[in-house]
């Protein structure tokens, strides 16, 4: 990066908010995805959207590549640096500009804490509902990004649901507005687009939402089960019933342990925990509820466990929203994968996946939104032995397979950031691949905004992209591709 | 039902595969034909006036449900089946596609996709685009492609489906489309709120915003005195010329909606003048009278949009004689306009420089309306990608004779 690019970025954002001593730029160096890593040549903090378009301008005259960051919790490697390029770090745009309780709109920058929506407007009895685990830290910005989903999605939908509108920096420095606070731009929905493009297409610099209010009722209790089939057959009874719950969790006994561990939730030790969250009207939530506990009594829960205070439901959240870091109780290291399943395929996927652990000797904990099919296998390993990272990264990948395979996605909320872009063609073919390609190129024709993510390229994927690897499990005959 | 825009030298292609989707846009693409893309034809006359139709490529022929994943909520379509078909055909597991655009009966899912039209439902279950899983496309290069997933949550590629919804056909041939479903609620009551005025139905639709309660559907709905039943009575000075009503639906188990319809009397007591609870036929009829009651009605027809709490302010803007339906709580629908073509016009304009209304689009209007204003509105900003996502994904122009919005 040459001299007269960090002049021009200093001249935009002054001395401090340029960081490029090799000693700062490690913080930028990933994001959730730890075991990937780029140093950037630079980083810039700007703190208004006039800051973003006058630096996006100069990465375009300069051809200079960019990554968008918010606070760097994506699982993806979304947010991994372009070697040589810049990361625009938004943290500094993190003002709440405009509150609408009356007309249920919430208009933020981008380095808002997903949380922060919520405890602004909490007071008046309202809520912003997508609620991905890192909610207290991760950023609304990178929720836009994600397209973040959470616990809650079965009911409420995910971030696309929500955001009404967005004001975006594009690749060529020009401000541009999708939605708004009034619902029905005519045209295209390029703001359904954007919402969930991985900050491929744009810079977003403020996000109008929408926000509810919160139900009369919550209601959670949890169920233990013997067997996760077990736990299983009572997520499709519910279904079957007519009932769609806020949420639908599932933990095996890993995942529980390791929770246990880390923030003592008091889970019971079982082979698998079903946590069910109906929410609404007070009586429609008694009425249901009854059926839901009726259902996991019938599929032989063996303990129902029915929160009966706020605390008790804070508690039982908390031990699920720390799962994932949970897993560092139990393991050095951990990659969490977010295939999808439909969910009535789930028990054969479940099962490939425990004769995959048994095979790769790697232990595998599973979290999953039981409700929408979304796995989050917890692979463990510990990156001191030799070939063991290189190992979860297999059995990642394997796992992936076993999802489309399935008739599902490589990922439900996570995305597909640099991750998982080598496994696109077993999801997509050339044709549908070479169509969102066509669609990047008209926002930003010169590929400078988050290149390297989403799209395989054979410089990151070898020569042929594709998924397919033998397994070591099927070369020893233990597992086989149905 | 709008006439098509067909001349004489329109031929009709009838495809039954994809394939033969995909061939019929190449060789409209290549041999630079015009273009339009149908299903039932219900909104053949909304944007604007077509130019030439040299080819009409018609759905109807991809008609079926390919597959409904009942344990999974999730159905595939083909873009030709209707609305109603599809939904009888979901119906028997007890699922449905909850989306009630206009022309309901006869709307083809590809129509009802390409226009992201909906109706009450939208309310609870969102528009066509929340709904939407993913889609497969007919691009004008002849190639089939395929965005979005089959699942209820995925996040795997950029989600084309979004980016069809609402393009009017402007972009690509929609082939088949797959959909989040929901069950079918065991009971349903409609209550319908009467007012004495705007200011009333503004406290209606703010305290029934913040409350607690959930309704399926949540209507504003602004009639004109003169299309009223002649016998009706007590009309208060200030409401001369309108009936202002709120219609609050509940669906859920029926202890569940009776006490929704309890706690819905409890909170509009002292601010309705008349509340009407209806079940059964009488609410199926009066659903039905809604959707139609607008487009049967002579005048212009535009959609709009507005900040919720302001109804009120929409309503100051609009002369007597018109008429509204429209999302409460959500801030969207539909107005009637009457009078000549440039008082419908003059209203036009005056919605679109109002602070409180946006989104101002003409669907129905006689040819001379839609001479005098841009059906569409103002793009602003959008324009340039508008522009060029055209330019990608119909680079010779052929596809939908100039009715927009690309």
């Amino acid at each position: 990066m040459d001299r007269a690019f960090l002049e021009g970025l200093r001249r935009i954002v002054g001395d401090a908010a340029v960081l490029h001593d090799p000693h700062d730029l490690l913080t930028y160096e990933c994001d959730g995805l730890a075991h990937l890593r780029e140093t950037p040549a630079a980083v810039v903090l700007p703190s208004s959207t006039a800051d973003v378009q006058a630096i996006v301008k100069l990465c375009a005259r300069a051809q200079v590549p960019f990554v968008a960051r918010g606070h760097g919790t994506g699982l993806s490697g979304g947010a991994l640096p372009v070697p040589g390029g810049l990361v625009i770090a938004l943290s500094r745009l993190n003002r709440v500009l405009h509150v609408d309780i009356a007309n249920q709109r919430v208009t933020v920058e981008p380095g808002v804490t997903n949380l922060e929506i919520t405890r602004q407007v909490a007071p008046f009895g309202y809520y912003y509902a997508p609620d991905p685990s890192s909610q207290q830290i991760c950023s609304i910005g990178g929720n836009v990004a994600e397209n973040s989903g959470g616990a809650h999605c079965l009911k409420y939908g995910f971030t696309v649901h929500h955001v009404l509108g967005v004001e975006a920096v594009l690749p060529d420095g020009e401000v541009v507005h999708l939605g708004g606070a009034l619902v029905d731009t005519p045209g295209p929905d390029l703001l359904g687009l954007l919402v969930g493009s991985e900050g491929t297409l744009a810079v977003v610099t403020k996000i109008t939402v929408r926000i509810l209010r919160r139900p009369e009722t919550v209601q959670t209790l949890l169920a233990a089960f013997d067997t996760i089939d077990a736990g299983g057959g009572a997520v499709s009874d519910i279904i079957g019933a007519g009932i769609i719950p806020a949420a639908v969790e599932m933990m095996d006994s890993l995942a529980i342990r390791a929770a246990e561990a880390a923030v003592h939730p008091n889970f019971p030790d079982a082979d698998t925990i079903l946590i069910v969250e109906l929410d609404g009207p007070a009586a429609e939530v008694s009425t249901l509820f009854a059926i839901v506990v009726d259902i996991c009594r019938r599929r032989g829960a063996t303990t129902v466990e029915v929160a009966q205070t706020d605390e008790h439901r804070a508690r039982i959240w908390r031990g699920r929203k720390a799962a994932f870091a949970a897993m560092g109780r139990v393991s050095p290291n951990y990659y969490v994968q977010d295939g999808v399943v439909p969910r009535t395929r789930l028990p054969e996927v479940l099962t490939r996946i425990r004769a995959l652990e048994h095979a790769s000797g790697l232990r595998i904990g599973n979290v999953f939104h039981a409700g929408d099919g979304n796995l989050h296998p917890l692979i463990c390993y510990d990156e001191r032995i030799p070939g063991q990272s290189a190992k979860a990264v297999e059995v990642a990948s394997e796992i992936l397979t076993y999802c489309v395979d399935a008739g599902g996605s490589l990922t439900g909320e996570h995305g597909i950031g640099a991750d998982k872009s080598c496994y696109m063609p077993a999801m997509f073919s050339p044709d549908d691949l070479a169509l969102m390609q066509r669609v990047r190129l008209v926002f930003d024709p010169r590929s400078l905004c988050n290149p390297g993510k989403i799209f395989p390229t054979p410089r990151l994927c070898g020569e042929v992209p594709g998924p397919y690897r033998r397994h070591p499990a099927e070369d020893a005959g233990v597992a086989e591709r149905m | 039902m709008q006439t098509t825009a067909d001349t004489p030298a329109t031929d009709i292609v009838q495809p039954s595969t994809p394939g033969e989707v995909a061939a019929a846009m190449k060789r409209a693409s290549d041999e630079g034909r015009s273009m339009v893309i149908r299903g039932a034809g219900t909104k053949m006359g909304w944007g604007r006036p077509a130019a030439r139709i040299d080819v009409m490529l018609d759905m109807r022929r991809l008609n079926r449900v390919l597959t409904h994943a009942h344990g999974d909520l999730t159905a595939t379509v083909e873009a030709g089946a209707t609305l109603r078909d599809v939904n009888d055909t979901l119906s028997r597991l007890g699922q449905g596609l909850p989306i009630d655009p206009a022309f309901a009966d006869e709307a083809t899912i590809g129509g009802i996709l390409a226009t992201n039209d909906s109706g009450p439902l939208r309310h609870r279950y969102g528009a066509p685009r929340d709904l939407i899983l993913g889609v497969h496309l007919a691009t004008t290069d002849g190639v089939l492609t395929k965005a979005g997933g089959q699942v209820v949550k995925n996040v795997a590629g950029y989600d084309l489906s979004k980016l069809i919804a609402g393009s009017f056909g402007s972009l690509a041939a929609i082939v088949s489309a797959t959909f989040k479903l929901f069950p079918i609620p065991e009971a349903s009551k409609t209550m319908r709120v009467a007012v004495a005025d705007e200011a009333s139905l503004t406290q209606v639709v703010r305290r029934m915003m913040g409350s607690q309660l959930e309704p399926m559907a949540f209507e504003v709905d602004v009639r004109s005195r003169s299309t009223q039943n002649p016998q009706s009575k007590n009309v208060s000075a200030s409401a001369a010329a309108s009936a202002f009503n709120v219609l609050l639906r509940f669906a859920s188990l029926p202890v569940v909606v009776d006490a929704q319809v309890a706690g819905a009397t409890e909170a509009l007591k002292g601010i309705a003048t008349s509340i009407d609870v209806v079940e059964g036929y009488a609410e199926r009829m009066l659903w039905r009278a809604q959707a139609t009651r607008l487009w049967d009605g002579a005048g212009a027809i535009v959609r709009a949009s507005w900040l919720p709490a302001s109804i009120a302010a929409v309503l100051s803007e609009l002369p007597a004689g018109a008429e509204l339906i429209g999302r409460a709580a959500i801030g969207a629908g539909l107005v009637r306009l009457d009078g000549d073509e440039a008082e419908q016009a003059r209203v036009i304009g005056q919605l679109r420089h109002s602070p409180h209304v946006g989104n101002v689009v003409v669907l129905r209007g006689s040819a001379a309306l839609k001479a005098l204003v841009d059906v569409w509105g103002p793009q602003g900003d959008r324009q340039r990608l508008l522009s060029a996502m055209k330019l990608a994904f119909d680079p010779n122009g052929v596809l939908n004779a100039g009715r927009g919005p690309l």
